[in-house]
């Protein structure tokens, strides 16, 4: 039985590293490194970082 | 002259006030002559803790318990009723055949009386009854509003948000203390190429 197939990009959630609980979701391609980024978080009303997180927390 | 003095303010009040106090002088009656509640040495009067804020809500305070009808309370010391001149306010218990008999005046002429008498000025010379404004206040002082939890001892669960609101703020406070940091040292690591320390979903 063939294998399926997995699908090039996966989503991923970026979470505000003010830990406000606010996080965005993106689309990466699933051989990227992970993504982060300076974003405005609306809780806290600044712009800061925003790390990628994964289930079981290991990224590459 | 005072007699006078009084007699032309008793001829002031509504007749209805002066056929109470004609049949329940004030001089026995009224709940400025009848002792004052004073609290005994072996009761625990536990005193007021803070009030609770909703956000911090006292964790170790015991939930709400109806108190013992035997157990003093300044409210309860408050309706004081004279064997001899029993308090026409309040019920009586005839320790002869054991039976209760109703109060004198019911609830609703209780409450006519007061609002009369707080109008006239003459209230403190009502009996003690559970229609007066010092009754009231007691009482209220004792169980709290009637917003749950703001008794003395008492406490509400609240929503989950409201019990860790305040550690998740002082979350938020330390993490945007140390953002400028993070940031440095993220732009330092190539704008997290060498970032090791992912968060967990």
């Amino acid at each position: 039985m063939a294998k399926k197939v997995k699908s090039r990009t996966i989503s991923v959630r970026l979470i505000s590293m003010a830990m406000t609980g606010y996080f965005r979701t993106m689309i990466r391609p699933r051989t990227h490194r992970p993504l982060s980024m300076l974003k405005y978080d609306p809780v806290v009303k600044k712009k800061v970082l925003f790390l990628e997180a994964t289930k079981g927390g290991r990224n590459r | 002259m005072a007699t006078t003095q009084a007699s032309s303010l008793v001829n002031k009040l509504p007749a209805r006030l002066r056929n109470f106090f004609a049949r329940y002088p004030p001089q026995v009656y009224s709940a400025a002559v009848a002792p004052q509640p004073e609290a005994p040495e072996t009761a625990a009067v536990n005193a007021p803790e803070e009030l609770p804020s909703p956000y911090t809500p006292n964790r170790d305070a015991k939930g709400f318990k109806h108190p013992d009808p035997k157990e003093f309370s300044p409210s309860r010391a408050f309706l004081h009723s004279d064997p001899k001149h029993p308090n026409p306010f309040l019920p009586r218990k005839n320790f002869r055949t054991g039976k209760w008999s109703g109060p004198r005046v019911g609830l609703r002429r209780q409450a006519e009386l007061v609002k009369l008498a707080i109008k006239y000025n003459v209230e403190a010379l009502l009996p003690p009854g559970r229609k007066s404004t010092e009754y009231k206040d007691t009482r209220r002082n004792e169980r709290g509003l009637a917003i749950k939890g703001t008794g003395v001892g008492q406490k509400v669960k609240g929503h989950k948000w409201e019990r860790t609101m305040e550690a998740r703020l002082e979350d938020r406070r330390k993490a945007m203390m140390e953002m400028p940091e993070m940031i440095r040292l993220w732009k330092q690591r190539g704008h997290g190429r060498g970032w090791k320390s992912w968060p967990k979903r």
